[in-house]
């Protein structure tokens, strides 16, 4: 096992000093995973409570006002706490390994990008013993039923804040360690793909979640000393919070899955042995999506005959087009490839297939006539789900399987992982794909209770059956990473036959991760050190 | 290939019959309707081919020995058709998306029928003023001062009378909160603002009762803002509107009422 190269001194710090006061970007990197992880536990719990509340019509498990807080709660975990930050830790552990550095541009400050979440986890957390419990307003936050609520509210406000800044710095770490830091020979387009993923999710943090935070101090003022920015009767705009609120938070749909498209396009090229298909298509199309992302918020607006309808809706089919270019990459990597199927590539599969359906499903709420009919139903419930969950989460687990033999120095179990995706691809249809069936017979998202007499019952039912299978799925996941932990760490430098800098050191890397980098003349170091540039 | 073939087209007939929409009760709603069609046979179409794309090459290219697989990045004709097919379908579907969107903007005549809508947590209130009855008057006299309304709780839902077969207007306001209207089989809704009025107007072609409810979460009873549309003949809607303002406003009505 090569773990620390760098002669030991007299005085070892205790291990919990030592994770505390790191600065090692794969330590980070690691705290990172680790808190995200644990949030998407808690947000699928909170998702499991919601889908039991909706099972059956006229539910009486949880109250109206605990349900409230419940999905407000599951959404503001997933998105703020779970898929937002792991990227940061997949970016935090493989961004500076990718490119063949020592560390981040910034360890210190990307110390304090991570220290910022736990404080702003447990305070939007802590709302649920707080009188009149936790925020309940959606993580929308819509004003001014979000100026009605308790306390928990103003501590919502608050995390989120502490969140936009542990990501607005981070940001700027990422930006400067690729634009500075990367090795000889790596021209931006050499620089792996999953890299320019994190640093076109790095420019939009950087851009919109300023506004978020100015958006959530507006509101805060609003709430506690009679701001009344957004409070018509004192002369304020009710309108004003949703287009602040989306403009930052229609680019963070992109924040939330960019990075993920980045891991599934490292994956694809390893498992099918082919470079990937359009490598500066793929490019362009990144850089699209980011500077598109930024003109489409209203198409969240559509209903509230406030919108330029025209420009958003042929922005928002727009985005469309980089979003294809996207799949065409991946297709074309896998034609006339010689694809193998280890679970990383199971994930990535699922991703490229579930993602398209998301995509797809994306163009009705594009079309403006169409979209009167879908906006605040299931249908959308089911869009965002395909797109974040569909994409995003199986992209995390595409990035687990494939670099844990990296992080850990262990392979996750072969069949284990091949049980979590079936389970998990399963699960995760049935429990959303009945959810466009139920927003076209107009179910609207976010209500408590359902009459009998909608006939929604039947598909609710089989969505929470497929909820319950998703959970299960994380059963096999779980045994295999304990399973993992118990073997020693056996793992080559390469085990996967990758393409990038990170399969040329150790697994796990040594604190200073490289002694030696391979010569970089392609997008693909490895690739070209095993066949020779002639390969090419 | 054939049985890949037959798969997907099973897939695509299956996914045609469970994405339809409910019956469409309006003008307006048969028009976004159409529409909404166009753009489910493109999704079908678009899915099928990728999809049957990607299993093809799952199974096609599969892994069978160690040789190297042609090192493929990519072309300048392939990677512009990347981008040309994307953007031709979408520009197809956001100029049909703008034909229909003029199509369905309709705007009321000041005669036709006016029906304010106020949104409250948690229930509705429907008002109709008597001189503004739309199609002769409703049968009341032109003078007709007052007005009738009709206000729910989330316990008692209220009814929405319309008449069918005539433009008619909904003047929407809210006197807390952000709502929605939404009316399933309208195909539509439209939010409710403080401080804000916003307006709409349909044309209803079915008569019967059709279920609606607040689309924009409200706070604690959200789930109970719901109410129905109850399409009716003239007739039966002058007699109903007759009917109420004697209730409401006293025998003073009754004479008003041609
Ligand atoms: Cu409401």
């Amino acid at each position: 096992m090569a773990t620390v190269a760098v002669p030991h001194t007299g005085y070892q710090r205790p291990a919990v000093l030592d994770w505390i006061t790191t600065v090692d970007h794969k330590k980070l990197g690691i705290l990172y995973l680790y808190f995200t992880l644990f949030f998407f536990a808690v947000g699928g719990i909170l998702a499991l409570l919601v889908r039991t509340q909706l099972a059956v019509a006229d539910s009486g498990f949880v109250g109206n006002d605990a349900y409230n807080q419940i999905f407000t709660m599951h959404a503001s975990a997933m998105l703020f706490l779970f898929i937002i930050p792991v990227w940061a830790g997949f970016g935090n552990y493989f961004v500076p390994l990718q490119i063949g550095a020592a560390d981040m541009a910034f360890p210190r400050i990307n110390a304090l990008s991570f220290w910022l979440l736990p404080p702003a986890g447990i305070l939007m957390f802590a709302g649920f013993v707080v009188d009149g419990g936790a925020a309940d307003a959606g993580w929308t936050a819509y004003s001014p039923l979000a100026q009605q609520t308790g306390v928990g509210m103003d501590m919502w406000i608050l995390a989120v804040i502490l969140l936009g800044a542990s990501s607005t710095i981070g940001a700027a770490n990422f930006l400067v360690t690729m634009l500075r830091m990367r090795a000889p020979g790596m021209t931006m387009f050499r620089m792996p793909i999953f890299c320019w993923t994190m640093l076109v999710t790095a420019l939009l943090q950087l851009l919109a979640t300023p506004v978020l935070a100015a958006a959530l101090v507006m509101l805060f003022i609003d709430r506690n000393f009679g701001g009344q920015f957004f409070d018509p009767n004192g002369g304020g705009n009710v309108v004003l919070w949703q287009n602040v609120f989306w403009f930052y938070s229609h680019p963070a749909v992109y924040i939330m899955i960019l990075p993920g498209m980045g891991i599934v396009s490292e994956v694809l090229p390893v498992f099918s042995r082919k470079p990937l298909f359009g490598y500066k298509a793929f490019v362009f199309a990144t850089i699209g999506i980011g500077g598109l992302g930024f003109s489409v918020w209203a198409h969240h607006m559509f209903t509230t005959g406030s919108v330029l309808l025209p420009f958003f809706g042929f922005m928002t089919f727009m985005i469309g087009v980089p979003t294809g270019v996207k799949i065409f990459n991946w297709l074309g990597t896998l034609w006339g490839g010689s694809i193998s199927f280890p679970t990383p590539m199971l994930f990535a599969l699922g991703f490229v297939s579930m993602f398209l359906i998301g995509g797809i499903n994306g163009t009705f709420s594009a079309a403006v006539p169409v979209d009167f009919a879908l906006h605040d139903t299931y249908f959308v419930v089911a869009h965002i789900h395909y797109v974040l969950f569909g994409g995003s989460v199986f992209a995390v687990f595409a990035g687990l399987y494939y670099w844990f033999p990296k992080i850990w120095g262990r392979k996750l179990n072969e069949r284990l992982g091949k049980l979590h995706f079936a389970l998990m691809f399963a699960g995760f249809n049935l429990a959303f794909f009945p959810m466009h069936m139920l927003g076209l017979d107009g179910m609207p998202r976010r209500i408590a209770v359902y009459a009998e007499s909608t006939g929604w019952g039947a598909l609710n039912l089989v969505s929470t059956l497929g909820a319950f299978v998703i959970a299960v799925s994380m059963i096999p996941f779980l045994i295999a990473v304990i399973w993992a932990f118990t073997r020693p760490q056996d793992q080559p430098a390469d085990p996967w036959e990758g393409n990038t800098l990170e399969w040329a050191t150790s697994s796990p890397p040594p604190v200073h991760n490289f002694d030696s980098l391979p010569p970089v003349r392609s997008e693909r170091p490895l690739f070209d050190a095993r066949h020779g540039d002639g390969a090419h | 290939m054939k049985r890949l073939a037959a798969a997907v087209a099973l897939m695509a007939l299956a996914l045609l019959g469970a994405g339809c929409q409910p019956a469409a009760i309006t003008d307006e709603a048969r028009d976004m309707n159409d529409l909404y069609n166009v753009v489910l046979i493109a999704a079908i179409v678009v899915f099928a081919l990728v999809a049957a794309a990607l299993v093809y090459a799952i199974v096609r290219y599969r892994r069978r020995d160690d040789a190297l697989p042609p090192q493929f990045h990519g072309g300048g004709k392939i990677e512009a058709a990347m981008v040309g097919v994307p953007v031709l379908i979408v520009i197809g579907l956001f100029t049909i998306s703008m034909i229909t969107l003029v199509g369905v903007d309709d705007t009321a005549e000041p005669d036709d029928l006016t029906i304010e809508v106020t949104g409250f947590q948690f229930s509705w209130q429907f008002t109709y003023n008597l001189n503004d009855l739309g199609e002769g008057g409703g049968g009341m006299d032109a003078e007709a001062e007052g007005a009738v309304s009709v206000i729910g709780t989330p316990a008692n839902e209220p009814v929405l009378m319309m008449p069918v077969d005539e433009p008619v207007e909904f003047v929407l306001r809210s006197s807390d909160v952000i709502h929605s209207f939404y009316v399933r089989d309208f195909l539509y809704k439209l939010d409710l603002f403080p401080g804000r009025v916003n307006a709409f107007t349909v044309t209803a072609r079915e008569t019967g009762d059709f279920r609606a409810q607040c689309a924009e979460l409200c706070g604690l009873n959200h789930a109970l803002m719901r109410f129905t549309v109850r399409v009716v003949e003239r007739g039966e809607f002058d007699a109903w509107i007759a009917s109420e303002a004697v209730r409401q406003l006293g025998d003073g009505a009754r004479v008003r009422a041609r």
